[in-house]
C-alpha cells in the first residue's frame, strides 16, 4: 500500500529534477541577459562585467545548482530586467491564474456533464447526433474566438459586465466575480466541449456494462440506473482527463489573460518573455512545470488507491 | 527604448509660438500660457544671460478644486521597474516625471523653459555657469525637505550612478555647487544649448539624499503624486502628495492601468473601466467613439517621427539613387489614410509640427516612375530588401501598404517580426537590417540620428555634422535656427530615412474629463493638471 | 486554446464508413483545395490593396468576402492562410511523427523497465504544452514561424509515442509475432516487417487529432504575436487584426475565426471516424 506511494513520490521529484535542468539548459543564453538588462546603454566590456557579476560566466552545472538552491526554498533570485526579487510576484500571479482555471474547471464540468450525459443516452438517435456535433463544434473553437465574442455581445454591446480587468476576491467578492464570469465562461465552454466527449465515452462504457443491464431490466429507466450504478464508474477516466487537460488550460490561460487583463501567471510569462527576463520565464516555466507534475502525480495515486488492480501492475 | 541622447537645443524653444494643434470635440486644456509671443522669449533664454521666473506653480491650466475623486487612465507599456536611473524605458518617465518626481525647470505647452524646483535662474554672459534660486518650501514625501545639496547630489549622482545613455547630456558639467541651501551654482566646461533642455528631462530629476535606497521600488520625489501601490502586471496607484508644495492635485487617487491589448483598452474605456486611453493604438476604432455626449478625442500632436529608416551602410541603400527611388516610391498621404485613418502630419525631414523651423518640404513627392527610372540607373532593377518590424502597432499598420508600394516599384521586402531586444540587439546596435519602421518620440533628436555616423542608420555628412555643432554653440537663437534649417534641409535631400508622418499625439476620455495635456512635447504624462466635472 | 492530450475512443462497433469521415474529408479536403489553387491564383494579387474600400462588406468592388481594415481582400487572404495553417501543421505534425514513431516502437518493444523509463521521461514531455514550449523559445530566440512549428511539433511528440507504444504492445503480443521472434526474426526486423504496418492506421489518427492541434496551437500563437509575419497571411492573426473593428466591422473577424473552427472541426472528424474504423484491438483500450 506504502511502496506505490512513495515510488510515485521518488517518480515526481526526479522528474521534476530533470525538467528544471532541462528548461536551465533551454533557457541558457551565455551573456546573453547581461546585454538585455543593459539595453541601449551597453557597451562590451559593460556586458561582460554585469554577465560576471551575475554569475553568468560560470558552469552551467554551477549556475543551476546555485539556482536550486534557492528555488527549493522559493527564492528565484532577482529578475536583472526588473531589478526586483521573482519569488513574491510570482506567488500573486499564481493565485489568480488558479481561481481562473478552477472556476473555468467548474464551468466546463457543469456544461459537460448534463451534455455528455445526454448525447450518451441519446445514442444513434437524432438528439444524440445534434449533441455530440455541438460538442465537436465546441472543441473547434478556439477559447480566444469565445472570449472576443463574448465581450463584444455581454460587455460591450449590453453592458452587463465589466470588459477586463482584476479585482481581488478579498476586497470585492461580487466585483471579483463580476470580472472573472466572462474569463471563467471563456475558457470553459471550450473546455467543456472537450470533456463532454469524454463523459460521452465513459457514460457509453458504462451503459454496456452488464450490471447496468441487469438493473435496467429490473424496471429502472436508464438515467436513473446510470445515476444509481454507472456515474460513479464513469467518473474516474474523467477526472483523470481533468488532472491531464489542467496543464494545458493552466498554459492556455495566457490568451485569456491578455485579453481580459487579468495578472495572472500566464500573462506574467508572456510579459518576461516580450522582454527577454529569461529568469523570471524560467521561474515561471518551472513552477507550471511543476504544477503539471503534481498533478499526474496526485492522479496516479489516487487511480492506485482507487483501482487496485492498478495498484498491482505499479508495484510489479 | 531607444535610449538616445536628446540632442537639444534649448533656446530655440523659446521661439516657440505654437499652440494647441487640432484639438477636437470639447477639448481640454485652457491656453492660460501668456509667454508664448517672441518678445518675452528672452526671459527663458538663459545663454543670452536674461533671468526666468516663472508663476509660483505650473498647473497654471487648472483650477479644479481638490476633492476626492478617483480616475483611471489606460496605458499601453508598463514599466520594467520604478527606477528610471538605472534602466531605459519610456514607460518610467510617462509614469514618474513630473508627477513622482520633478525637475528645476520644465517645459510649458509652448516649449518654453520655465521654472520648477527653481524659483528663478541666470545663465552668465558667456554661457558657462548657470545659478538657480530655488523654492525654500519643497518636501520630499518621506519628509525631508528639498535643499540645493540634494540638488547637487542628484546632479552628481547622474554622472557617477547611472546606467542609461542619457546620462551623458550631463558630461558637460563641471561642477554643481550649493552656495547656499537655496541656491545652486553648476559650471559647464562649454556652452551648451542642450544642456538646459536636458535638465527639464529625466536625468534633471531631482532626488533626495536620504531617498534612493529602493528607487526601482520606492520612488520618493518632490511631485504632486506619490506612488501608493505598484501592482504589477496590472497597475500603479498614485496618491495626491498633501505635502505637495504647489497647488494640490484635483484628483485623489489617480490609477495607471496597463493594457498589453489595445483592444482591450479601449474596450475598458467603453465600459467604464478607465475613464482615459492615453494613447490610441488604432485610430480605425475611433468611431466607436464618435459619440460626443460621452467621450472626447483629442487629437494633438507629439515630438515623435514614424521614419522607415534605411541602413545607409549596406551596399545597395548606400547608394543615394536608391534611397531616392524608395522616398519617391511611397505614397505618404495614402500611408498615412491607410494605417492611421489619417491622424498625424505629413513631414519631409526630421522634424516635428511644433518646432520653430517646421517647413512644408517635400523633396521626394510621390512618382513610381522615377523611382523606376532611379533604380534602372542605379542597377538595382531587382532589389530584395528586409523589414525588421517592431511590436508597436503603428509598424504592423503601416508595413503592409509600404510593402505593397515598394513592389510596384520593383522592390520585393521580406518583413519579419522582431520583438524590443532582437530590435535593439541587432537593428540598433549591430546595424543587421535593410529596413525597419519606427517613431523616434524623443524632442530634437535630429542630431542624435543625423549627427552621428555611428548611430543604427549610419547617416554620414560631416557638413551636417557640423552645422549641428555651431548650432550648439550658437549664442542667439536665430543663428541656431538657421543652421539647424540648413542642416535639416540637407538632410532631406540626402534621402537617409523615409519620413512617414509625425505621429499624433491621440488621447480619447470620458466627456467630463479635463485638462488633459494636448501636445505631448516631454516624455512626461502629467496627471495634476486633469480633472473631472 | 484548448488541447487534447488524448481523445475519447469512439464507438467500435461501426464498420461503415461513417458520416463523420465525409465530413471532416470534405472540410479538410476544401481548405487543402483552396490552399493549393491560391499557388496558382487568388482573387486579389496579395500585395494589391484597395485603399478606396477599406473594411469593406462581401461583394464590394469584385471582394468576394469584402476586405480588411488596410483594404486587403479577405478571400486571397483565407486562401493563402489556408496554405500556412496546412504548413506549419505539415511540418509540425512531422516532427512529432518522425521522432515520436521511433520511439513509441522502441519503447513497446524493449523490456518493461527500460520501457517504463522512457515513458516517464515521456511524461515529463508531457508537461510541457506547446504554447509553453513556443514561449520559451520566444523568450530565448524571438518568436517566428520557425518556432511555432518546432514548438507545436515537440509538443505533439508525447501524444505519439503513448498511442504508438501501446499499440506495438498491442503487435507483440499477437501469435505470429511470437512465432517471428521464436524463430529468430531480429528486433529491427520485426519493427519494420510486422509493427510499422500495424500500427500506420494509428499514425494516420493521430496524426490527425495532433493536426487539429497544431491549427489551434498555431492560430493561438499567431494572435499573440509569435507566428507569422505581417506579410505571411494568417488565419489567427487575420482575427487579432480584426479585433479593433469588431464593432464596425464584425464580418472581417468572422471569416477568420470560422476559417479555424472548420479546419480543427475537419481534422478532428477525419482523426474520429478513422478512429472507428480501425481495429479496436489497436486502441489498447
Amino acid at each position: 500500500m506504502l511502496w506505490p506511494v512513495v515510488r510515485r513520490a521518488l517518480i515526481f521529484l526526479v522528474s521534476t529534477l530533470v525538467a528544471s535542468l532541462l528548461v536551465f539548459w533551454v533557457l541558457d543564453n551565455g551573456c546573453e541577459p547581461a546585454r538585455v538588462a543593459l539595453g541601449t546603454g551597453g557597451t562590451p566590456a559593460g556586458v561582460q562585467a554585469l554577465c560576471a557579476q551575475m554569475g553568468l560566466d560560470r558552469s552551467l552545472v554551477v549556475q543551476y545548482l546555485n539556482w536550486l538552491g534557492g528555488a527549493v526554498r522559493g527564492d528565484f533570485g532577482t529578475s536583472y530586467v526588473t531589478r526586483a526579487p521573482i519569488g513574491p510576484g510570482l506567488l500573486d500571479q499564481l493565485t489568480v491564474t488558479l481561481w481562473l482555471v478552477f472556476g473555468s474547471m467548474v464551468v466546463a464540468l457543469l456544461i459537460a456533464v448534463p451534455l455528455g450525459m445526454a448525447s450518451a443516452l441519446r445514442n444513434g438517435r437524432p438528439t444524440g447526433y445534434l449533441l455530440s456535433g455541438l460538442s465537436q463544434v465546441g472543441v473547434a473553437v478556439p477559447a480566444f474566438l469565445a472570449a472576443i465574442l463574448l465581450v463584444l455581445v455581454f460587455a460591450v454591446n449590453l453592458g452587463w459586465l465589466p470588459a477586463n480587468g482584476y479585482v481581488v476576491p478579498a476586497a470585492d467578492p461580487l466585483g471579483f466575480v463580476a470580472h472573472m464570469l466572462l474569463p471563467w465562461v471563456s475558457l470553459g465552454v471550450v473546455q467543456g466541449a472537450v470533456l463532454a466527449r469524454f463523459v460521452r465515452s465513459a457514460v457509453l462504457d458504462e451503459l454496456g456494462q452488464d450490471y447496468l443491464r441487469t438493473a435496467r431490466s429490473k424496471g429502472l429507466t436508464p438515467v436513473r440506473a446510470l445515476i444509481r450504478h454507472g456515474l460513479r464508474n464513469a467518473a474516474i477516466p474523467v477526472l483523470t482527463v481533468i488532472g491531464v487537460n489542467l496543464v494545458t488550460v493552466l498554459v492556455g490561460a495566457v490568451i485569456i489573460e491578455r485579453i481580459f487583463t487579468i495578472p495572472g501567471i500566464g500573462n506574467g510569462l508572456a510579459y518576461a518573455a516580450d522582454r527577454r527576463d529569461l529568469l523570471t520565464v524560467q521561474a515561471i516555466v518551472v513552477t507550471l512545470v511543476l504544477i503539471a507534475l503534481l498533478i499526474s502525480f496526485v492522479v496516479d495515486v489516487t487511480y492506485s488507491v482507487i483501482d487496485p488492480r492498478l495498484r498491482t501492475r505499479a508495484a510489479s | 527604448m531607444r535610449g538616445k541622447r536628446s540632442g537639444a537645443f534649448t533656446a530655440l524653444l523659446t521661439v516657440l509660438t505654437v499652440g494647441l494643434v487640432g484639438c477636437s470635440a470639447g477639448s481640454t486644456s485652457t491656453p492660460s500660457t501668456s509667454t508664448s509671443s517672441p518678445s518675452t522669449a528672452a526671459s527663458g533664454s538663459a545663454t543670452d544671460g536674461g533671468t526666468s521666473s516663472g508663476p509660483p506653480t505650473s498647473q497654471a491650466s487648472t483650477s479644479a478644486p481638490a476633492g476626492d475623486g478617483t480616475m483611471a487612465i489606460g496605458f499601453v507599456l508598463e514599466p520594467i521597474s520604478l527606477d528610471f536611473t538605472q534602466t531605459d524605458g519610456a514607460a518610467i518617465t510617462q509614469a514618474l516625471l513630473l508627477n513622482v518626481y520633478e525637475t528645476l525647470v520644465k517645459q510649458d505647452q509652448d516649449g518654453q523653459i520655465v521654472p520648477l524646483l527653481a524659483k528663478s535662474f541666470t545663465a552668465s554672459p558667456d554661457g558657462l555657469t548657470y545659478t538657480f534660486q530655488l523654492r525654500p518650501d519643497v518636501m520630499f514625501s518621506d519628509g525631508s525637505p528639498f535643499t540645493a545639496e540634494d540638488a547637487v547630489f542628484s546632479i552628481d549622482r547622474v554622472k557617477s550612478d547611472w546606467k542609461p545613455s542619457v546620462k551623458a547630456g550631463m558630461d558637460v558639467v563641471s561642477s554643481a555647487t550649493a552656495t547656499s541651501p537655496t541656491e545652486l551654482t553648476v559650471v559647464l566646461s562649454a556652452p551648451s544649448r542642450s544642456w538646459l533642455f536636458n535638465m527639464t528631462t529625466r536625468i534633471g530629476a531631482m532626488f533626495s539624499r536620504t531617498g534612493v535606497a529602493d528607487l526601482a521600488n520606492t520612488p520618493i520625489g518632490t511631485g504632486p503624486y506619490t506612488l501608493q501601490a505598484w501592482n504589477k502586471g496590472d497597475s500603479i496607484v498614485m496618491e495626491r502628495n498633501t505635502t505637495y508644495w504647489g497647488d494640490p492635485a484635483p484628483i485623489k487617487t489617480m490609477t495607471l492601468k496597463y493594457f498589453a491589448d489595445p483592444n482591450a483598452m479601449n474596450n475598458a474605456l467603453l465600459t467604464g473601466g478607465i475613464q482615459v486611453v492615453s494613447t490610441v493604438q488604432t485610430p480605425e476604432a475611433l468611431s466607436q467613439f464618435s459619440d460626443t455626449a460621452k467621450y472626447q478625442v483629442i487629437d494633438g500632436s507629439t515630438t515623435g517621427e514614424v521614419l522607415l529608416s534605411m541602413n545607409d551602410r549596406t551596399p545597395a541603400l548606400a547608394d543615394l539613387r536608391v534611397r531616392q527611388a524608395i522616398s519617391y516610391a511611397l505614397d505618404r498621404k495614402t500611408i498615412l489614410d491607410a494605417a492611421w485613418s489619417g491622424y498625424g502630419t505629413l513631414i519631409g525631414t526630421h522634424e516635428a509640427p511644433t518646432d520653430p523651423w517646421f517647413a512644408d518640404v517635400d523633396k521626394y513627392p510621390y512618382d513610381p516612375e522615377k523611382a523606376k527610372a532611379l533604380l534602372a540607373e542605379a542597377g538595382q532593377s531587382d532589389l530584395t530588401l528586409r523589414l525588421a518590424l517592431p511590436p508597436v502597432g503603428y509598424a504592423a499598420a503601416a508595413a503592409p501598404i509600404v510593402i505593397s508600394q515598394l513592389a510596384a516599384v520593383g522592390i520585393t521586402v521580406q518583413d519579419s517580426d522582431v520583438d524590443f531586444a532582437t530590435w535593439i540587439k541587432s537593428v540598433f546596435t549591430d546595424h543587421d537590417f535593410d529596413l525597419t519602421i519606427i517613431n523616434h518620440v524623443e524632442p530634437r533628436d535630429a542630431p542624435t540620428l543625423f549627427g552621428n555616423p555611428d548611430y543604427y542608420i549610419g547617416y554620414d555628412n560631416a557638413a551636417v555634422r557640423d552645422l549641428f555643432a555651431q548650432a550648439d554653440r550658437a549664442t542667439t537663437d536665430a543663428a541656431a535656427n538657421t543652421d539647424y534649417q540648413q542642416a535639416l534641409d540637407q538632410i532631406a535631400t540626402d534621402a537617409p530615412v523615409v519620413w512617414l508622418w509625425s505621429f499624433p499625439n491621440l488621447i480619447v476620455a470620458d466627456a467630463q474629463v479635463q485638462g488633459i495635456v494636448a501636445n505631448q512635447i516631454s516624455a512626461a504624462f502629467e496627471l495634476a493638471t486633469i480633472s473631472q466635472s | 486554446m484548448t488541447e487534447l492530450l488524448s481523445t475519447p475512443p469512439g464507438r467500435r462497433s461501426d464498420r461503415r464508413v461513417s458520416p463523420l469521415i465525409v465530413v471532416g474529408a470534405v472540410l479538410v479536403g476544401f481548405i487543402a483545395l483552396a490552399a493549393v489553387v491560391s499557388f496558382f491564383w487568388t482573387p486579389f494579387d496579395l500585395l494589391y490593396l484597395d485603399y478606396q474600400h477599406r473594411s469593406a462588406g462581401p461583394g464590394v468592388n469584385g471582394h468576394w468576402l469584402g476586405t480588411d481594415l488596410r483594404g486587403r481582400d479577405i478571400a486571397s487572404r483565407l486562401m493563402v492562410g489556408a496554405r500556412t495553417t496546412l504548413y506549419v501543421g505539415i511540418v509540425a505534425v512531422g516532427i512529432a511523427a518522425l521522432v515520436g514513431t521511433p520511439i513509441g516502437i522502441l519503447a513497446g518493444m524493449v523490456r518493461p523497465g527500460i520501457s517504463e523509463f522512457v515513458m516517464r521521461t515521456n511524461d515529463i514531455l508531457l508537461a510541457f504544452p506547446a504554447l509553453l514550449v513556443a514561449i520559451i523559445l520566444a523568450a530565448k530566440y524571438g518568436g517566428s514561424v520557425t518556432t511555432a512549428m518546432v514548438a507545436i511539433g515537440v509538443a505533439s511528440v508525447p501524444g505519439f509515442v503513448r498511442v504508438i507504444r501501446a499499440g506495438t504492445m498491442q503487435v507483440m503480443s499477437t501469435d505470429y509475432v511470437r512465432a517471428a521472434r521464436v524463430a529468430g526474426r531480429s528486433g529491427p526486423a520485426t519493427a519494420v516487417r510486422h509493427v510499422l504496418p500495424n500500427v500506420s492506421g494509428l499514425i494516420i489518427v493521430q496524426a490527425s487529432s495532433a493536426y487539429a492541434i497544431a491549427i489551434l496551437a498555431e492560430a493561438g500563437l499567431s494572435f499573440l504575436g509569435l507566428g507569422a509575419p505581417a506579410s505571411v497571411p494568417s488565419w489567427g492573426r487575420m482575427l487579432a487584426e480584426a479585433q479593433s473593428q469588431l464593432t464596425t466591422a464584425p464580418l472581417t473577424a468572422v471569416w477568420p475565426g470560422s476559417a479555424i473552427a472548420l479546419a480543427v472541426l475537419g481534422f478532428n472528424l477525419l482523426g474520429d471516424g478513422l478512429r472507428d474504423r480501425l481495429d479496436p484491438r489497436l486502441l489498447g483500450r
